[in-house]
């Protein structure tokens, strides 16, 4: 089975920005394609248009030599090709066998029969009768990738597959696609990650502000050219300095438990851990494991047992948000549009959410808009979020530069603790380098982070110490210093270490 | 072998000829944002003049009966103001609600049962004169309002029940109850059976602003709580917890407010102001609780509120635009014997179009020509 993918001159123009701009590619099958770039450099678009969920503006598509115009996914299904989104598109209160079935026009002992049989060949072990969300995520993604091969595609696209995996899952999940692209199924693989591509592909097109910036192959590239490619600039490497600190204890969480009434959230089994002065602690995991939760307690959403938070010499278990803001706490949740800040209202506005008594935003119950508006443009000088006006709405704003102006925020009353949870997540590299880098800054300042992240490499350059986060339980703190990513990922897996 | 192609020029592709391209805006025009409303209400006019030419009246003399004709002297525009005065209130406390994400249906049932409350305590002193009486009888009939409002309210925030469902289906009992007392225990003994009360004495009532006209003092307790409301969400600590809570409840929870108490406050507000419009219908002209209180006020209200964009000056004049439609129906039953119903058809035809033309809001029409 020979496939070849040809696009030519793609152009797909949103309002305001350029998506796709004159993308011309050929794929072959018996390779391995990767698809770098940062976030919003247009391979999302190039997807979905791939995909069939978006038309573009200018330019075709040629499966085979055949034009191939794809006006919604159904035709692209018609086509042979397979896609497997970041997010999983599965109903979880149905079983797996339920959600192969839906788009499926064959019966079931044939759906059956012929389920078992890719099962067998690519080695997948999934009960085909437990409902989706008692999968873990590696396993909902190879129901995912069932639901494709079912089909017999000739075309697998992958978006950033490796998002939820732990280490060994992201390689069982390598070798699947490594034999399916030996059987002729030409495989796209979508991912910013440098050492994912250096890893799986054979061939690799770069991608930066809607162009095609470079295809080369694999062997005549590495980690840092491709990282140079993808970014356009020689990147600074960020370090942490040891620096000397007081050591004084700041924050103690002991025998915290949580039991929650929602099936779909993780109760925490009696978490303590203890974090001093000027140190990072960072909690690793794969996300659902109760770092959400976590993150609540510790802000104050979720209210716990008085005593079983100790900041600072004060219990503070029951306090909520805003008060224990006065004890110079500071959070910055992982959802930057629905959660940390919103993204219809304008940029004075969201500052104004982190509100101390001393802060005088509201005086009396009245609004003291120049008050907030004065902190907002010092936020914003101070953090350098790309805008000079604060009138804004929030939603104007990229994600890099509207978390910036969340960290601002936080920090911009020198807190001495700031709890972060995937404080880079989604962001490009050059706002993740400013984020690493005033992280270490605030360590620097004797001041003290919890990094809660779903990101291993994240926590190893940013943390003192580690701990690992699985089914709500913390496993032991390590130093930073004895982790590897590969430890790390037995344990986010649930495994042991001595 | 992946490699480049070579690009083409980028006119000669992929043109396909259209007249009128939908393109979606960058972000929502403001100006478009506030014309909506009254591209609404042309094509509500227009449309409605193709259904009276359909039934075979001239449509302009049609259009004419409906909407100038009743506010042409003094008593029709004092009827106007009459009937925007409980529209206006009821729709400035809804917006509280709305502009939270919480979807009070249940507004005719907070006035119904606003008027049940202050039409008894106005009964209690069928008999007495007295300053005191009246802002007695108008605060009972706002506590009434929030009674009942509380219901679906605390019901949402500690049993996760859908408001809509709850404010909605409470409406009919508010009205059975009414219906059940100015027929039974409350009928006035010396009324021959007529399903009303007594009347009241005119201590309880709103005065009169003008002699021969029936409007009377409502009309400043709704332009009180257009201010208000204004100062509120706008100006105050509370106005900003309440936007926040009502963009997100996550958010609110982060930056510690009490979204829960929020939720309730927002029905609250605006059961006290369903309730006022209730006093002001019972306490007003007519003096007395009888069975129909509110030609549908609290439902037609919804569609003020959103006319008016939830703000306090669109809803001013939203409330003035759907009163006319409620007079030009009974103009039209008299001189033209069509159903007063017809006031509804408006009434609906105003919401269908809006939200239609809500659709200018994110997307802009291209016009590009005849390509060859």
């Amino acid at each position: 089975m020979n496939t070849n993918l040809k696009i030519s001159n793609i152009t797909k123009i949103y309002p305001g920005c350029i998506a796709n701009e004159n993308v011309s590619l050929e794929f072959k099958s018996g390779k391995i394609y990767a698809l770098l770039g940062e976030n919003g450099a247009g391979k999302s678009t190039l997807v979905k248009i791939l995909s069939g969920v978006i038309m573009p503006d200018k330019g075709e598509m040629f499966l085979n030599k055949n034009i191939l115009k794809l006006n919604s996914p159904l035709d692209a299904k018609k086509n042979d090709i397979g896609m497997v989104f970041q997010h999983f598109n599965l109903f979880e209160t149905l079983s797996v066998f339920e959600n192969l079935i839906i788009d499926s026009d064959e019966t079931k002992e044939n759906l059956r029969e012929k389920i078992e049989l890719i099962m067998k060949k690519y080695n997948f072990l999934i009960n085909l009768d437990v409902p989706i969300l008692n999968l873990s995520a590696g396993q909902k993604q190879k129901v995912e990738i069932i639901r494709c091969l079912i089909r017999n595609p000739k075309v697998l696209i992958m978006d950033e597959p490796t998002s939820v995996l732990t280490e060994q899952e992201t390689s069982e999940l390598f070798l699947s696609l490594k034999k399916f692209s030996e059987e002729g199924i030409l495989i796209i693989y979508i991912t910013h990650k440098l050492k994912e591509v250096m890893q799986l592909c054979d061939e690799v097109a770069v991608m930066r502000k809607g162009k095609l910036v470079s295809v080369s192959e694999i062997k005549n590239e590495n980690i840092e050219s491709l990282a140079n490619k993808m970014v356009g600039q020689n990147l600074k490497t960020i370090k942490k300095k040891k620096v000397k600190i007081s050591g004084d204890q700041l924050i103690k969480i002991t025998n915290l438990n949580f039991i929650s009434e929602d099936p779909f959230e993780t109760n925490l089994n009696n978490i303590n851990f203890s974090v001093n002065r000027g140190e990072c602690l960072g909690i690793a995991g794969i996300s659902g494991n109760g770092q959400s939760e976590l993150f609540q307690i510790l802000s104050g959403e979720i209210i716990s047992d008085k005593n079983s938070i100790e900041f600072n010499k004060n219990y503070i278990g029951d306090l909520n948000p805003q008060e224990r803001r006065e004890y110079l706490m500071a959070f910055s949740p992982e959802d930057r549009l629905e959660q940390a800040a919103n993204p219809q209202m304008k940029i004075f506005e969201n500052v104004a959410l982190n509100n101390f008594k001393s802060s005088n935003f509201f005086k009396n119950g009245l609004i003291n808009e120049n008050k907030i508006k004065e902190h907002a443009k010092k936020i914003i000088s101070n953090f350098n979020v790309n805008t000079d006006n604060i009138e804004l709405k929030s939603q104007f704003l990229s994600g890099g530069n509207l978390q910036k102006l969340i960290i601002g925020r936080e920090l911009i009353t020198s807190p001495d603790l700031l709890i972060c949870f995937n404080p880079t997540w989604g962001l490009d590299v050059g706002a993740i380098n400013y984020i690493h880098e005033t992280l270490i800054k605030i360590n620097e300042q004797d001041k003290s982070i919890i990094l809660i992240s779903t990101d291993t490499d994240e926590l190893l350059k940013l943390s003192d110490k580690i701990s690992v986060i699985h089914k709500g339980k913390l496993s032991k703190i390590m130093n930073a210093e004895e982790v590897t990513s590969e430890k790390l990922g037995v344990l986010m897996g649930g495994g042991e270490i001595d | 072998m992946l490699k480049r192609l070579p690009q083409k020029n980028l006119e000669c592709l992929w043109e396909e000829e259209k007249l009128i391209k939908i393109v979606k805006r960058d972000q929502p025009s403001r100006a478009i944002f506030f014309l909506t409303p009254v591209l609404a209400i042309f094509l509500t006019l227009f449309a409605g003049g193709l259904i009276f030419y359909i039934l075979g009246f001239k449509p302009f003399e049609a259009l004419k009966f409906f909407f100038i004709v009743p506010i042409a002297d003094m008593y029709g525009f004092s009827e106007l103001l009459l009937k925007a005065t409980p529209l206006c209130l009821i729709a400035i406390g809804l917006s509280f609600c709305f502009k939270s994400n919480n979807w009070n249906i249940g507004a005719e049932g907070q006035l119904t049962f606003g008027a049940i409350v202050s039409g008894g305590v106005a009964l209690l002193f069928y008999n007495q004169e007295g300053f005191y009486i009246l802002p007695i009888v108008i605060l009972a009939g706002a506590i009434g309002g929030m009674l009942y409002a509380s219901i679906p309210a605390i019901l949402k925030t500690y049993f996760n029940t859908n408001e809509i469902l709850v404010s909605l289906m409470l409406v009919y009992v508010s009205k059975l109850i009414l219906d059940y007392l100015v027929v039974g225990p409350w009928s006035n003994p010396e009324g021959f059976n007529f399903p009303e009360t007594r009347q009241f004495s005119d201590s309880a009532k709103l005065p009169i602003l003008f002699e021969g006209l029936r409007i009377h003092a409502g009309i400043f307790l709704a332009l009180a709580a257009v201010v208000v409301s204004w100062f509120v969400f706008y100006k105050t600590y509370l106005g900003f917890q309440m936007k926040v809570s009502g963009f997100s409840l996550k958010t609110a929870k982060y930056a510690g407010y009490k979204g829960k108490k929020m939720i309730i406050l927002v029905f609250l507000i605006s059961g006290a102001c369903a309730g006022l419009a209730g006093v002001g219908e019972i306490t007003g002209p007519i003096g007395q609780l009888h069975r129909e209180v509110s030609p549908d006020y609290g439902f037609t209200a919804i569609i003020v509120a959103f006319l008016g964009r939830l703000h306090p000056i669109g809803i001013i004049f939203a409330s003035l635009i759907v009163a006319i439609t409620y007079l030009g129906a009974e103009t039209a039953q008299i001189f033209m014997q069509i159903p007063k119903y017809t006031g509804q058809v408006f009434q609906g035809m105003i919401l269908f179009f809006l939200l239609a033309s809500d659709y200018l809001l994110f997307f802009k029409i291209k016009f590009t020509g005849l390509k060859k």
